[in-house]
């Protein structure tokens, strides 16, 4: 196992590289200048001191080296646009804001959406299956923005019982948490359903039921336990995804997650910030679906022989 | 410049403006707030801020909100009277001697730390600003200085001897002695803008680019940072020890920042803001907002125009016809929805000599009768062409109502949208090619036409209309060394009409002249004033009885 999970971490370190250097090309290839802020003309000589300070003005070779080096001892390098801030400070202080909006919402998703397709399951094609999947498929339908601005405009303006935005107090943290989580629960919910009742068609659940076992424990030991293990491979791309896919609902509630920076950074131009997020990401999603593999052998013991 | 929201966010807020228009009866009636109010007890103001300031120094600061933290917290030489003429700030006076100026600075300015504000400190932050080491965006606001930009230019080696040779001088601790590259005469007001302030000099030099942050700025203003929560909030607070802090009602600003147009109208609804920043309010829920008593709206000093690419556009009649087919009120009035004003020149309303510079050609509505006789003396007139514009909000609609009125004149007009970053590089200078019409705006720095006509000249970066006429550019530098108001507005009329008078060139038609819109409690409305450079001052906001 352990064998297994360093073989794995080694592996990470080609990965992130091969991004770093698929980002980095990708930066040089779009035009625009992140210099130029507004319609404002960028002087000559103001051009080539940003370049000079940057190192923009080095050939690609030497950027990409130096970057490399500079992931390699944790320095993400300055932002071009925030001038007064590094990626370093960036990531420090928004980062643990959006893991945070991440996991609640992560945490909504498991609440409402595992139980809703145990439910409806349990009784397929009856009003709780109904009702359950008739929520899933409108949470997976509804935009986030709609959601976020029909959440905000009854509970907050019209009703007063939420603040409208922000991040402060747990008030602040309701609101955006569920609806960012409101697809992962949708998801969930719809996943966890077509599972359950696949496995309820099984060998041994049909054993389980001929040896006389309780209804309730076939179903929590032997049914919901081989149901989850698509929810957890599902999980962690998705738990990438929640926690940096974002953008929309940090704007909207005046979140101060890091999740905005991915397309305000694309759009300014800011190479260091795009380059620092994207390996930040791949590194959440290299671990996230590491972690997964690790769980599948908890959960799935024919998949621990085949690894060690 | 403001960051730009997504078009999804664009749809949000249709969306917003359609739930929420359903949800609200009409507004009632304006009413303000009689003035002479009584002071309410409590003098915290809420406010919202549009954005997240990149960077509170006032070397390295180029938006609008940074600016506005930054002119709260810190002292300028001179500040903009109602008129955009500069009255005196931590300058009491200054003297102007052809290409010298001299201010003359009060005895009592003070940092946070105790220290005097001197004369040096502005030598130093000006010379800081343009040293080619900090790569300031905006050192060439201070390029009217001598030998400002040769030290910006200079290479690393040089830099040292030219940055002695910068014009900017502490005579004492109380005088500073600035000697400029020609006459303008606007310099005394464009000291008022941010990238003109001081910095504590210890301070930047201990603490580098973490000086900005609230544990260890020393700053010399009204307010002073108390608290910046990066992407979430800023706290101001008043600063006792300040020259006239007896005259500053407010004791702390505790601002949010809210990027989102439509949250930031929500929180101001929920009561959770009092004022917001002035950065506009979503096109979708103006014909709502502008109902409600809180509304205001402030001239601002900017131009939303259209330009031609002259290489695709060669004949001026065509370029008349289709100024005169641009219906601009009803663009305003059914589109841009923000009461802006519509446009006949570059120079806009409300800039000083605005009267004499104003040609009357270009008319607020549509004159299709005249726009088709000029459209019939083109000589090979243009019938399909390309417009377009950068995608972020609004700029799709006028684009599309613009298209409508274009083929009144058998004009094919395909209409193009690029993303911004992307979309200043296609238009150059020279524009690409394919570029027939380009739409872009001009929001003023300070107070005086040259701002907006020199960017007209052949060698300007701002040019993207291959425009250029040796003429035009001997009048704009003639301005330049004109100090009599009068006589330069005189000037500035020739030139205006060289763009968009009966005989200009028209390399560009303007659309509308901005404003800005916002929302103020009740309470604040008398005090709380925007300028036409977008500019507030914290200090004169009195919070008084609901």
């Amino acid at each position: 196992m352990a064998a297994y999970i360093i073989r794995r971490l080694i592996w990470t370190v080609p990965v992130v590289l091969l991004v770093i250097f698929m980002t980095f090309m990708l930066m040089k290839q779009i035009e625009g200048n992140p210099f130029r802020k507004s319609e404002r003309a960028v002087p000559a000589a103001v051009q080539m001191n940003l370049e000079r300070k940057f190192s923009l003005d080095r050939p690609w070779y030497v950027q990409y080296g130096n970057y490399v080096k500079g992931v390699g001892t944790g320095d993400l390098g300055p932002s071009l646009v925030l001038r007064d801030r590094t990626v370093n400070d960036v990531v420090a202080e928004q980062f643990p804001r959006s893991i945070e909006l991440g996991l609640l919402a992560f945490g909504w998703a498991v609440l409402l959406g595992v139980p809703a397709g145990v439910l409806a399951a349990l009784k397929p094609n009856s009003r709780v299956d109904y009702g359950a999947m008739f929520f899933s498929n409108v949470g997976f339908a509804l935009p986030n923005f709609l959601v976020a601005t029909l959440l905000i405009y009854f509970v907050s303006v019209k009703w007063g019982l939420l603040p409208t935005s922000g991040w402060t107090t747990w008030q602040h943290k309701i609101l955006p948490s569920f609806t960012l989580g409101l697809v992962p629960m949708a998801y969930f919910a719809r996943l966890v359903r077509g599972t359950m009742l696949e496995t309820l068609q099984q060998d041994y659940v049909r054993t389980a039921k001929a040896k006389g076992l309780r209804w309730r424990r076939i179903v929590t030991v032997h049914v919901l336990r081989n149901s989850l293990i698509p929810v957890v491979t599902a999980a962690a791309p998705l738990l990438g995804y929640i926690i940096t896919g974002s953008f929309i609902v940090e704007n909207i509630f005046a979140v101060p997650g890091i999740g905005r920076y991915y397309v305000t950074a694309v759009s300014a131009r800011d190479y260091s910030v795009v380059m620092g997020l994207t390996v930040l990401l791949s590194i959440i999603v290299i671990v996230a679906n590491l972690v997964v593999d690790i769980l599948y052998t908890v959960l799935d013991p024919r998949t621990r022989e085949a690894r060690t | 410049m403001r960051l730009r929201i997504p078009v999804l966010l664009a749809a949000a807020a249709v969306v917003a403006a359609a739930t929420v228009a359903a949800g609200c009866g009409g507004g009632g009636e304006k009413e303000k707030a009689g003035s002479g109010g009584q002071k309410a007890a409590s003098q915290v103001l809420k406010m919202a801020w549009g954005a997240e300031p990149p960077s509170l120094d006032p070397g390295l600061a180029t938006d609008t909100t940074s600016s506005n933290v930054l002119l709260n917290m810190m002292d300028p030489l001179v500040r903009l009277g109602p008129d955009l003429q500069p009255v005196p700030a931590l300058a009491e006076s200054w003297d102007v001697d052809g290409k010298v100026v001299t201010f003359h600075l009060r005895d009592d300015g003070r940092w946070t730390n105790g220290d005097p504000v001197t004369a040096h400190d502005f030598e130093y932050s000006w010379k800081r600003t343009l040293d080619p080491k900090l790569a300031a965006d905006y050192a060439y606001q201070l390029y009217g200085i001598v030998g400002a930009e040769a030290y910006n230019n200079a290479k690393p080696a040089h830099a040292a001897a030219l940055r002695d040779k910068v014009g900017v001088k502490a005579l004492d601790d109380r005088t500073l002695q600035v000697t400029l590259t020609s006459a303008q005469p606007w310099f005394v007001q464009q000291a008022a803008h941010h990238s003109f302030l001081a910095v504590h000099e210890p301070t930047v030099e201990r603490y580098g680019a973490k000086w900005t942050e609230p544990q260890n700025i020393v700053t010399n203003g009204p307010f002073k940072l108390a608290g910046w929560k990066h992407d979430a909030s800023i706290t101001l607070v008043k600063n006792a020890d300040w020259r006239s802090a007896d005259k500053v009602a407010l004791d702390r600003v505790e601002g949010r920042i809210i990027v989102d147009g439509t949250t930031r109208v929500q929180a101001f609804e929920a009561g959770e803001v009092d004022a917001l920043d002035g950065g506009g309010l979503p096109p979708a829920d103006m014909p709502r907002l502008k109902e409600l008593p809180e509304y205001e709206k402030y001239p601002a000093l900017g131009t939303y125009y259209y330009g031609f690419n002259l290489k695709n556009i060669p004949d001026v009649d065509q370029r008349r016809a289709m100024a005169f087919a641009i219906d601009r009120q009803s663009i305003i009035d059914n589109v841009a929805q923000a009461d802006q004003i519509p446009a006949s020149g570059m120079v806009p309303k409300g800039m000083p000599g605005f009267e004499t510079i104003e040609q009357h050609f270009l008319p607020p509505r549509a004159d299709l009768d005249r726009a088709k006789e000029f459209m019939a003396k083109a000589d090979d007139p243009k019938q399909k062409i390309t417009l377009f514009y950068n995608d972020a909000p609004g700029h799709k609609e006028i684009a599309v109502a613009v298209q409508a009125m274009w083929k009144e004149l058998g004009i094919d007009t395909t209409i193009k949208a690029q993303e911004f970053a992307q979309y200043l590089e296609f238009l150059g200078p020279p524009p690409n090619d394919a570029v027939y019409v380009y739409r872009l705006g001009w929001i003023a720095d300070y107070g005086d036409p040259m701002n907006f006509l020199e960017l007209w000249t052949s060698k300007s970066g701002n040019n993207n209309s291959r425009f250029a006429d040796p003429a035009y550019d001997r009048l704009i530098e003639q301005a330049r060394n004109t100090p009599n108001d009068e006589q330069r507005y005189e000037i500035y009329r020739q030139a205006e009409a060289m763009l968009t008078g009966p005989r200009g060139q028209l390399p560009i038609a303007p659309i509308y002249w901005y404003t800005y819109t916002n929302l103020e409690r009740e309470s604040v409305q008398d005090t709380f004033q925007i300028n036409p450079l977008d500019q507030f001052d914290l200090s004169k906001v009195v919070i008084e009885e609901a």
